[in-house]
């Protein structure tokens, strides 16, 4: 294995040179740093092309200068890497560092949701293969799968940035709205739940009731200028989750998990008004952790009061149900903070931006006004990659677990007697995984090489916006940056998703 | 599954709130008193005078901070700002030329700090070879960098300045002597630079001080300047060349290094960001301001839709580039904004080859030769050239006032164009296409006899490439040249500009730029030895006038030395101007004083105008 892998990296190094190498006098002859100033009759011109061949040695030819460069980044084993000058005379590496956090930052939340969601969508399809809701999300996936990205960024600004805004300067939800959100909504749960006709349709009028019920509170009490959940709302909400979570984790019948649970979303609701107090004198990610760790706590102790035996899967139903509880908790505190940031002068009754990370203008020492500024400057970059990345996560889901399904060992799963929530969570599930973590890996990694589109279409300065840049302005050793750190990556993600694939199925050797 | 109903209510909730999405009805408009303008650039420095630093965005900061002897309109003509101060000409010899420049009393500095002469001395330190290499500051020719990097070493300046400026006893009046008579002198003129500040911060004092001790650091800088105190002088380079390098700017940020005098001061900054300024309480150096404007903000947004949007949503105030057809279309539709249809300073032209540049092989083409065969073909080929076809395809959707360009001197709108474009020999090359072609055609068929579409000349062009424009450009000259009998053979070029000398094309089309309003600015284009002087043309007649130029002269001669040139240039078919670069600005309905220039200033040169 150690043979192995040292190989492996062996080789990588030789391609890492190779590629550099190629890219960087691909680049060097393609493109002229000088053009701008040639054409220039400015005064100022002769003083800059001599300062621009003086500063990125111009005058040394291109293969050359590729071993100038390399000498900076074999720096890095004495401690001295050094990746260049960028044409405005800032330091590469600076650059560099800039970017990566706030790449993470757009791209994370958005990978996580997309694989979150895409994964349940898939399960449920593969699962209720050729029903309805089976048509309804492949098609759904083949549409996502087609649209561009910079369209969907406008359309998403148009809509949900720009006529929002316009609709939260004079709100009024006009009724033919919402019988169509409501028809869409029943449409949906009646596809997700539905089998029969008429069971189809008790479902879709549900739905369709209790969203056009909904709307109209909304509509009735401009919820959306003062928004919030409230205790009563975060206790039934809570308890919903607390049956949920049970059903998928140990099933509704395993009566301790379903009580610790229940009493999980107890608490939730008792510690509503304790929670504010806290929120509102001792905000900060501080806190916040320290709460997660008194609900793990909490649901452990929950699983010693409710059972003796097979403790870990009780305390692991109430801890979920508690973390998502006290999520809604935590959103109802941010929601609290939306009228007054809607007053403050940076936003000025214009909460949702349609660009940028933050609102500069904005200065507070308030830990809420600034997450909501951080989330409203997320909303729309996240949603618009989750939309066109989604798709890829529901076809290779409901694939891999079609394919798992027609196993043999799940047929004798079934065959033994166990019931169907243990057949998939727990024989189809995990299999069902293999294939998608070497695809995970890859994804992850290539998170930092930044969403190139979606960073531009919405101003983060990430490292997509980094290498367009330097393509832009022929700034070669940007380039050579942007370049080599994203090949490491690359390299990297290939090694990792080998290794990944052997540890977690025993049947593949490497190197063998 | 049954069980979920509970977490069916949980996500209708969440699904309804996220359709709860409604129809458009107008934002209420309160009153304001911040602009919010955005450049594709994110700023790199605070000082745009240094080579690596030469950004539109960094000028444009420097531009409301600062304010001196002039400005330059929209309309490209120099005004000279009476409140900072006079400046004229006191000696006008062939051979000496003088120019004294006095500041007006009672100015001060953001801090308080009284203006005087010694602020203008800068510009000689900064702008002068000489004084560089002898105050031991470094040769800027030189591979190392001088102490001050500054940009403007080098130039016109510096190449016509005779000695060193004269300061007068009571310090406000500045006299400066050329060698010659230049043409644009008043561009060449020194500006105010809060030269106490930056002795201050090399000294590493970091917060604002007394007037007193202002004066002291002055006079520290004066002294240093006249004895060419070389450690003085390197440690205040120093401060210039790199202290303003910074693009984070808050509390804990040296106030020293946004001290000027212009009408808003730099506040804070945010990397890649933003850059926000607040008006200067003190300022009195140029035009009043209209009072109700207190905060301008720079905003950092790259791509072009995404400004338009940005506008749309209120995030910006102002949002200017050159857009598609498409986005200016999208941006008509707003209602909240009113849209300035512009150019910028480019102008798009076609040139053809006559000889070979200076060290290129010998040019042996079908242009070859001034006069005979050569001019003729040139004239042919220019004709052939669908120049209103262009325009009315690629750029009226964007600009639709656009014409042809009768001139590569001056611009449309310019101070006796009309005069210019009637005597200039220009109307050769206007007319219906079908008649253009049938003229191309007949001067062809004098050389070429059996030339026609089903035998057409070979013409070699270099297209620039990664421009989806110009490509559009050229693929409708070559349709249009086939029925002349010119072969148009393209060769794209991404990295085309050090292409242009070569001479295996025998045409070139692309873009100048001019960035100042000098009167010379064409000339290097075809004046024998001239810098952009790429297709060897050789016409000492040509020359004698263009020599013209360089000297000082009023609008009418200006314009009858330009028709004398141009007869030439167009008899021999040089050149022929297509059309300006189109730009758009679309500012916030209630925004008023927004004039957008052509030149890289864009619409910040009159900041005192802007109000609500």
């Amino acid at each position: 294995m150690l043979s192995y892998i040292m190989r492996r990296i062996g080789v990588s190094i030789v391609i890492l040179f190779g590629s550099s190498f190629l890219v960087f006098n691909l680049a060097a002859y393609a493109s002229d740093p000088l053009a701008e100033l040639r054409l220039s009759s400015d005064d100022g011109a002769r003083q800059q092309i001599i300062a621009l061949t003086r500063d990125l040695n111009l005058d040394v030819p291109p293969p050359l200068r590729y071993f100038l460069w390399l000498k900076g980044v074999l720096g890095l084993f004495v401690g001295n890497l050094n990746l260049g000058m960028t044409r405005e005379a800032s330091s590469v590496q600076e650059e560099l560092a800039y970017a990566i956090p706030v790449t993470l930052r757009l791209v994370l939340v958005a990978t996580f949701t997309a694989l979150i969601l895409g994964m349940a969508f898939g399960i449920i399809s593969a699962l209720r293969q050729y029903s309805r809701f089976d048509y309804g999300m492949t098609f759904l996936a083949f549409l996502l799968y087609s649209l561009p990205i910079f369209w969907i960024a406008v359309l998403l600004k148009e809509f949900m940035a720009i006529q929002f805004n316009n609709f939260l300067g004079d709100p009024d939800i006009p009724t033919l709205w919402m019988v169509l959100a409501s028809t869409f909504t029943g449409v949906f749960w009646g596809a997700l739940f539905g089998g029969e006709r008429k069971r189809f349709w008790s479902i879709f009028a549900g739905a369709f009731a209790t969203n056009f019920l909904l709307l109209w509170a909304i509509d009735l009490t401009d919820w959306y200028l003062n928004p919030g959940l409230g205790p009563i709302l975060v206790g039934l909400l809570s308890g919903g989750l607390a049956i949920g979570v049970t059903s998928i984790s140990t099933g509704v019948e395993n009566k301790p998990a379903r009580n610790a649970a229940l009493s999980m979303a107890a608490l939730a609701f008792l510690s509503y008004y304790p929670a504010q107090w806290v929120f509102n004198n001792f905000g900060s990610y501080l806190t916040i952790f320290l709460l997660i760790v008194l609900i793990v706590l909490t649901g452990i102790t929950l699983s010693r009061i409710f059972s003796r035996i097979d403790r870990g899967p009780i305390a692991r139903t109430a801890i979920i149900t508690g973390i998502l509880s006290g999520f809604l908790i935590l959103t109802d505190r941010v929601m609290q903070s939306w009228s007054g940031y809607m007053a403050t002068d940076a936003v000025n009754g214009r909460p949702v931006p349609t660009y940028g990370q933050r609102k500069d203008q904005l200065v507070t020492d308030d830990f809420w006004l600034n997450n909501l500024d951080i989330i409203s400057h997320l909303v729309l970059p996240t949603l618009a990659l989750i939309l066109i990345s989604l798709a890829g996560w529901i076809r290779y889901t409901r694939g891999s677990l079609l394919e798992v399904l027609n196993q043999d060992y799940i047929r004798t799963a079934r065959a033994k007697g166990l019931n169907e929530r243990t057949v998939v969570t727990r024989h189809a599930f995990r299999n069902m995984m293999l294939p998608l973590s070497s695809l995970f890996v890859g994804e992850v990694l290539g998170l930092i090489s930044g969403a190139v589109i979606t960073e531009r279409v919405f101003g983060w300065q990430g490292m997509g916006t980094l290498g367009i840049k330097a393509i832009n302005s022929y700034d070669l050793n940007l380039l050579m940056g942007v370049n080599l750190l994203l090949s490491i990556l690359v390299v990297m993600g290939n090694l990792i998703a080998d290794l990944l694939y052997s540890v977690l199925d025993p049947r593949i050797r490497l190197g063998k | 599954m049954k069980i979920t109903r509970g977490a069916k209510l949980a996500l209708a909730v969440v699904a309804s709130s996220a359709l709860a999405v409604s129809l458009l009805t107008p934002a209420q408009a309160a009153t304001r008193s911040t602009i919010v303008l955005h450049d594709t650039n994110s700023l790199t420095s605070f000082n745009s005078g240094t080579p690596d630093t030469n950004l539109t965005i960094n000028g444009k900061v420097g531009n409301l901070s600062g304010i001196g002897f002039l400005y330059i309109n929209d309309k490209k003509n120099v005004v000279r700002n009476t409140k900072f101060g006079e400046f004229k000409i006191v000696k006008n010899k062939a051979d000496d030329f003088r120019i004294e420049y006095k500041v007006n009393k009672g100015l001060v500095w953001s801090d308080g700090t009284p203006i005087n002469g010694v602020d203008l001395l800068l510009t000689h330190v900064l702008s002068s070879n000489k004084y560089s290499i002898a105050a031991g500051l470094g040769d800027p020719d030189s591979d190392n960098v001088p102490a001050f990097n500054s940009n403007g070493y080098g130039g016109t300046y510096s190449d016509n300045i005779v000695g060193e400026p004269v300061l007068s006893a009571d310090k406000m009046t500045l006299t400066l002597q050329f060698k010659q008579k230049i043409a644009n002198w008043d561009l060449y003129g020194p500006g105010p630079s809060p030269v106490h500040t930056m002795v201050l911060i090399a000294d590493g004092v970091k917060s604002l001080q007394s007037v007193a001790v202002n004066e002291k650091a002055r006079d520290k800088f004066f002294d240093a300047y006249k004895t060419k105190n070389t450690a003085v002088l390197k440690a205040m380079g120093k401060v210039y060349s790199e202290a303003y390098n910074i693009t984070e700017v808050n509390a804990s940020t040296n106030p020293l290094l946004f001290v000027g005098n212009g009408g808003f001061l730099v506040e804070s900054a945010v990397t890649k960001s933003s850059v926000t300024l607040k008006v200067n309480p003190k300022y009195n150096s140029g035009p009043a301001l209209s009072g109700t404007i207190d905060t301008v903000i720079f905003k950092f947004i790259a791509d072009g839709t995404a400004a338009a949007q940005a506008l749309a949503n209120g995030e910006l105030d102002i949002y200017s580039g050159q857009p598609t057809a498409d986005a200016v279309a999208a941006l008509k539709k707003l209602t909240n904004v009113n849209l300035i249809g512009g150019i910028n300073a480019c102008y798009e032209h076609w040139d053809t080859r006559v000889g070979n540049a200076p060290g290129q092989d010998e040019y042996t083409g079908i242009f070859k030769g001034h006069g005979g065969k050569g001019a003729d073909l040139r004239r042919a080929f220019l004709l052939s050239v669908p120049r209103e076809e262009i325009n009315e395809k690629l750029i009226r959707p964007i600009n639709p006032s656009a014409t042809i360009l009768g001139s590569t001197f001056i611009a449309p709108g310019f101070d006796g164009y009309e005069r210019l474009i009637a005597n200039n020999g220009s109307f050769y090359y206007n007319g219906p296409q079908s008649e253009l072609n049938a003229k191309a055609a007949r001067l062809l068929k004098k050389h070429y006899p059996n030339a026609g579409p089903d035998n057409p000349v070979k013409v070699n062009v270099l297209v620039p490439g990664n421009n989806p424009r110009r490509a559009a450009e050229f693929a409708l000259a070559k349709a249009n040249a086939l029925k002349v009998g010119f072969d148009l053979v393209g060769d794209v070029q991404a990295s085309w500009s050090p292409k242009i000398q070569l001479s295996k094309y025998d045409v070139q089309f692309f873009a100048y730029c001019p960035s100042a309003v000098t009167q010379a600015g064409s000339n290097g284009n075809f004046k024998l030895g001239g810098g952009n002087n790429r297709n060897g043309i050789n016409l000492p007649t040509l020359d004698k006038i263009l020599e013209k130029l360089q000297l000082p002269m009023d609008n009418k001669t200006y314009i009858s030395t330009i028709i004398q040139a141009e007869r030439i240039i167009h008899a021999e078919g040089l050149t022929s101007g297509v059309f300006l670069h189109p730009a758009v600005t679309a500012v916030n309905k209630l925004l008023k004083g927004i004039k957008p220039s052509p030149l890289s200033d864009d619409v910040v040169w009159n900041w005192w105008e802007w109000s609500y």
